[in-house]
């Protein structure tokens, strides 16, 4: 079985921008008569186009350390720089006009339509109607929801899951470089929240919005962050690198406890199913050919079962004791074909599709369904290992000796 | 679940139309049975007084003429009382929950206790006894009277507007009045809408004071009755005032359930 590993980087963009987008300078909060700093002295540099995640335990002042970058919080001292420029003076409101801001418990307003909700800041920026109309529809489209079903509605009239997808659009109205989210799939339950966060990044890939993201959810952060801040008392940064780096190597007993344990299980969320070389040996069949030739090419081959295709989507597995007599009908003979994963799905959710659904491997489909290979218990094992730095050179080093000794 | 990781969501809530629909009987019997109720009464009133024989004195006040004058005059005080106290009250009430403003809110507060502490005979005769008699100083009185609720609902109605709501306002980059002016009082309304019916309801009631003090309205017709002891006289004046704040009632109910915004 060959198997490649993802480079550590592959979801941190290809080159490093010379300039980040917003830069954080020693950023002090004090609240008046607290002994400590709610966020003290927070330095930090948030490249163009990635996903920040504030991680960290409740009331460390991650949201306080994300509510000063647009100033809803005013920083006690310290400098914030959006784009190279200094705005730790601009004027507030014309300044949150520029960011985008999905809070924690999404705040649609009730007495506005969905189109309204979304056209809140482009009505602030004196848009006219007809180019607040068109983004509105272009932003429904975007998040998944019709535009003519949906625009008229009221927030009450939607589900949680639907509300979150207008929060998002809202928050992305105008177009701004930089979008701040906090905890914006909290108050979700956790099939809707996987969705919406695979949503979420299929979006931010279209669109490569700059994005702060604050959550107390380690899982959370390693599935959206192309880096991860943890985050301590006071907001100090414990730790600031990629999820990969962290993982691999947390270099400090806070933030290996933050992690907690089943670290190599959360390594899984890493690595895509599209960076992982696809089994694609398994011999295959379509519905339309006849039953002894298909008979024939599972033989041939040094698999127990075939994959069905109808129009090159997976239908059923069949086994040679399932192709045996002339009368078996293709459309019922066999197992259904399940465990189905799209190439943008972590090997964590291709593993959890094998366990869930019994089955010892995964079928990749793209996304209109069409069958692109098989992913199996090995390769993510294989995977697991390979992405532990320290681990790695073990099992090249053992699997050297292992051959070697055969030899 | 991996693999259909975006369909869009089928609609959940049912339409409005389908909900109106089921609910229509219900609807109408709610919104028609006042009216109905009014007009009955009316009617068995009109019948009532029509079946007497009245003489001359009964026929001074029991006239077309003479009572559309008292209920003008009636329905000019409760109006114009209430519309100066809303034009007052929401906009103290707005002052009073800012957070710039906040030490006044006691102040305030206390203002509007006033008046509705004093009976409201007590207080507009106190109005009166300073400013004398007249449509000006009964006004005064019935404002004083009806100040509170409206102040306090509307305090108490941007108070309970979720704060979250605010701050995604103001986060989304909105001024504090743009927060105020689209967030916050809409947000507010059916709660100041409610304060506003008490109001006007109190007003309508307060307002038969007025005969005491140089404005006749339905409290003449009432106050005739006892003085010159004509039961028809007085009978038509009780079910006239009663009518009236119920109506009046009514039809703030009706502008309540209008001016609400959908969707809350």
């Amino acid at each position: 079985m060959s198997t490649t590993t993802a480079p550590q980087t592959s979801r941190t963009g290809e080159t490093p921008p010379s300039e980040p987008m917003i830069r954080l300078e020693k950023l002090t909060k004090q609240y008046p008569g607290q002994p400590a700093p709610a966020v003290d002295r927070v330095s930090m540099d948030i490249p163009r186009g990635e996903i920040i995640v504030l991680v960290g335990p409740s009331g460390c002042g991650k949201t306080t350390t994300m509510e000063m970058i647009n100033r809803l919080t005013e920083p006690t001292s310290g400098r914030i720089f959006l784009d190279g420029a200094d705005v730790t003076r601009d004027n507030p409101d014309a300044l949150r006009r520029r960011i985008g801001y999905v809070i924690q418990q999404i705040g649609l307003f009730p007495h506005l339509k969905v189109s309204e909700n979304i056209a809140v800041v482009p009505k602030l920026l004196g848009w006219n109607r007809r180019r607040i109309n068109d983004r509105v529809d272009e932003l429904l489209d975007l998040v998944g929801m019709d535009a003519a079903a949906y625009r008229d509605r009221y927030p009450k009239e939607l589900s949680g899951g639907q509300r979150q997808r207008i929060g998002v659009a809202r928050a992305m109205a105008a177009d701004p470089p930089v979008m701040l989210m906090d905890e914006p799939f909290g108050a979700i339950d956790p099939i809707t929240r996987e969705r919406l966060q695979n949503e979420f990044l299929r979006v931010q890939q279209q669109v490569q919005k700059t994005v702060v993201f604050v959550t107390h959810d380690v899982d959370e952060a390693i599935k959206m962050g192309d880096r991860i801040a943890v985050l301590g008392q006071h907001s100090r940064i414990a730790r600031y690198d990629t999820p990969a780096n962290i993982l691999s190597d947390p270099a400090d007993s806070y933030v290996e406890n933050f992690i907690g344990s089943g670290a190599s299980l959360k390594r899984l969320n890493l690595t895509r199913v599209r960076d992982v070389v696809l089994e694609t040996g398994c011999p295959t069949a379509y519905l339309t050919e006849s039953l002894p030739q298909i008979r024939r090419r599972l033989l041939e081959s040094d698999w127990t079962a075939l994959l069905l295709l109808d129009q090159g989507r997976p239908r059923r597995w069949v086994t040679a004791r399932d192709l045996t007599g002339s009368d078996a009908d293709l459309a019922t003979v066999g197992l259904p074909a399940v465990a189905l994963v799209e190439p943008q799905a972590t090997l964590a959710d291709a593993l959890n599709e094998m366990l869930t659904s019994n089955a010892g491997v995964a079928v990749v489909v793209d996304g209109r369904g069409v069958y692109r290979g098989m992913i199996d218990l090995d390769t993510i094992m294989i995977e697991a290992r390979s992405m532990r730095r320290g681990t790695t050179e073990f099992y090249r080093a053992a699997k050297r000796s292992l051959t070697g000794g055969e030899a | 679940m991996v693999a259909d990781c975006f369909p869009s969501q089928a609609p959940k809530a049912p339409s409005p139309t389908g909900q109106r629909d089921w609910s229509a009987g219900r609807t109408a019997a709610r919104w028609l049975g006042m009216p109905l109720f009014l007009a009955l009464t009316g009617g068995a009133l009109y019948r009532y007084v029509a079946g007497q024989q009245l003489d001359t004195i009964e026929q001074r006040t029991l006239n077309a003429s003479e009572l559309t004058a008292r209920v003008g005059e009636h329905l000019q005080l409760a109006a114009v009382s209430t519309a100066i106290v809303i034009a007052v009250a929401v906009p103290l009430g707005i002052i009073a929950t800012r957070r710039s403003a906040r030490f006044m809110t006691p102040a305030i507060l206390a203002l509007g206790n006033l008046g509705q502490a004093i009976p409201s005979f007590g207080l507009i005769t106190l109005v009166v006894l300073t400013i004398g008699v007249g449509f000006k100083a009964i006004i005064i009185g019935l404002f004083a009277c009806s100040m509170l609720p409206i102040l306090r609902n509307t305090m108490v109605g941007l108070q309970q507007v979720d704060q979250t709501m605010v701050r995604a306002a103001r986060g989304m980059g909105m001024s504090p009045l743009d927060a105020l002016l689209r967030v916050e009082l809409p947000l507010a309304v059916p709660v100041i809408l409610a304060g506003v019916r008490t109001a006007l309801i109190i007003n309508v009631g307060t307002a038969t004071l007025a005969t005491f003090f140089g404005v006749k309205a339905l409290g003449y017709v009432i106050y005739q009755g006892i003085q010159l002891d004509r039961t028809p006289v007085l009978i038509t004046g009780a079910v006239l005032a009663s009518g009236l704040a119920l109506l009046v009632d009514y039809v703030a109910g009706v502008a309540e359930r209008l001016l609400t915004p959908r969707g809350l």
